[in-house]
């Protein structure tokens, strides 16, 4: 079951277009991450999904609900933390929380308690504080506070760790995790360390399509191999060569590049039947490898791969 | 009607907090004090910048003088200093983006809009009724005369006026990005309606004539029914520009 569907969405700004008839459909209860370059249209989307920009073709559903340019209902569903959240600087947290549980519907009595567990859980203090002393940091725990007060169906979060520094960011991204199977998170970001680290789907955007989608572990297994970093010393490289030639010939090594000083293969088969090879290879010439280590398929090289 | 109340609320401490109030309030107090006291100093002014050597004779000045310099304070720069003070009042929050977060939440757009001309109307009313207030009451300490019967008769046209004022800043505070361009709009509008007042025939439904003859009105030369028509068509202009800024601001980008 998905909470959010985007069918055949296009949105051009004059004769150019910035989301050209993206698919999407996030289902209930993951963490979804939203990758792309700076400017490839995340924000355009969120703002398409929030009702905040018009979509020039295409539908959005929320929940089963039809998304509405202007004052769309499907924002009941949703809590959304923009990149760099703005606040009236002249309330106090609490203040600012009440305005927004205000307009959300939330009871007087429940408010009151829900604030406080809030203002707890992102780890602000309750006190008489203006928010124009906030920290950005401060500022974007009470984004996130605002974002789950009316406990969204959906939380939209906008780069929201680009500007933090990082224990900020970690301790963000910890209250983002703490979160997961609770409520579904549609998370935009052009760090894909933050997406590797909470993110159980992904989606990447380039140049106004989505280019990528599924889950992380299929996206890693369709768009890389696995690979082995391999340096010996510079009078051994010869010979590292030859073996690796005759592995390509073979057919147990793809391809391998010089990165650095050090040699990167792509391979298919077994890592150990492949690596014992390497080895015995390396004591029949008499060297021995400096450094010989397994990478593990990353976002960001599936990511290079699928922008290419 | 709830998002209304608690928009409301939250343009209210803002007015507080950030001393939007006082400062606006301060200075049409001020007003109020400087009206009778130009008007009682004025003769003097006259006679000393002139020196001992020319001989003039000047009138007693009346509390009709004071009325007259109250009202030419209020619309030469009383209205002014009011679109200055609210001319970024939708357009700031949209260029800040903390509207965002409100609407996100379910906030309708026509509270936003409806909230913002109803703390314009408030402050503008408070602060020109207070310094009506402060002038009523020094006029009525330094002159002792009977000119000015219908003090209150006089100000009704001007309130009208500016709801109609208020209307023009909202809507061109939600029609541009920038307060600058929504201040010049407002200032434009007066011009267009000054400059319209040159056609006799239009005249008696112009705005204009709101602030123009309340002087007149307050000595009984001027009937208020005379103003029938400029007060319909404020009225009905004061719609006009709320239902467009409604509109504008339904289809605005946030």
């Amino acid at each position: 079951m998905s909470i959010l569907t985007m069918e055949k969405v296009t949105k051009s700004f004059g004769n150019q277009k910035i989301l050209d008839g993206i698919d999407l459909s996030i289902p209930k209860g993951s963490v979804y991450g939203f990758i792309g370059m700076n400017g490839a249209g995340k924000t355009t989307t969120m703002k398409l999904i929030l009702g905040l920009e018009e979509m020039t073709e295409g539908k959005i559903r929320i929940n089963g609900e039809a998304v509405t340019f202007g004052n769309t209902k499907t924002n009941h569903h949703t809590g959304y933390l923009p990149d760099v959240p703005d606040f009236y600087g002249f309330m106090t947290a609490r203040e600012y929380l009440k305005l927004c549980g205000q307009i959300t519907g939330i009871s007087k009595k429940v408010l009151s308690v829900k604030i406080q567990e809030m203002i707890q859980k992102v780890g602000l203090e309750d006190n008489k504080k203006q928010i124009r002393t906030y920290s950005r940091g401060m500022k974007q725990r009470l984004g996130a506070a605002q974002a789950l007060l009316n406990e969204p169906k959906l939380l939209i979060c906008d780069e929201p760790t680009s500007a933090l520094d990082p224990s900020g960011r970690r301790e963000f991204l910890d209250l983002i995790a703490s979160l997961k199977g609770d409520i579904t998170i549609l998370f935009s970001t052009h760090i894909l360390d933050d997406v590797e680290r909470i993110c159980d789907q992904v989606c990447i955007l380039h140049k106004s399509k989505i280019v990528a989608d599924g889950m992380l572990k299929e996206l890693k297994s369709r768009y890389t191999s696995p690979q082995i970093e391999i340096q010996v010393d510079q009078e051994s490289e010869s010979f590292l060569v030859t073996i690796l030639n005759q592995l390509i010939e073979e057919q147990k090594v793809q391809s391998y590049l010089k990165e650095n000083d050090a040699y990167v293969l792509s391979y298919t088969g077994n890592y150990t039947e492949l690596a014992s090879r390497l080895f015995d290879q390396c004591k029949t010439s008499s060297f021995v490898p400096t450094l010989f280590r397994k990478v593990e398929p990353s976002l960001e090289r599936i990511f290079l791969e699928v922008t290419k | 009607m709830r998002d209304i109340v608690i928009f409301t609320k939250k343009e209210w401490l803002e007015a507080w907090r950030t001393k939007k109030l006082l400062l606006i309030l301060t200075v049409f107090v001020f007003f109020g004090i400087l009206s009778p006291l130009i008007a009682i100093l004025t003769p003097e002014i006259l006679k000393s910048s002139l020196g001992d050597g020319v001989q003039i004779s000047l009138p007693e000045p009346t509390s009709v003088d004071s009325w007259v310099q109250f009202y030419k304070n209020l619309t030469q720069i009383g209205i002014y200093l009011l679109a200055i003070f609210f001319s970024s009042s939708v357009n700031g929050e949209v260029k800040s983006g903390s509207l965002i977060n409100l609407v996100t939440k379910g906030l309708s757009r026509s509270a936003i809009i409806t909230s913002k001309f109803i703390m314009i109307l408030l402050l503008s009313v408070a602060a020109i009724l207070l310094s009506f207030g402060v002038t009523a009451a020094y006029t009525s300490v330094y002159f002792t005369d009977n000119a000015s019967p219908h003090i209150f008769l006089a100000l009704i046209p001007f309130l009208v006026f500016i709801l109609y004022f208020s209307s023009i800043i909202i809507l061109g505070s939600t029609l541009f990005k920038s307060g600058y361009l929504s201040l010049l709009f407002s200032l434009l509008m007066i011009g267009l309606m000054y400059l319209m007042n040159i056609v006799e025939s239009v005249r008696a439904y112009n705005p204009i004539m709101l602030i123009g003859e309340n002087v007149s009105i307050l000595e009984g030369i001027t009937e208020l029914s005379e103003m029938n028509w400029a007060i319909v068509v404020s009225l009905f202009l004061s719609a006009a520009c709320f239902f467009i800024s409604i509109k504008v601001m339904d289809r605005k980008k946030l």
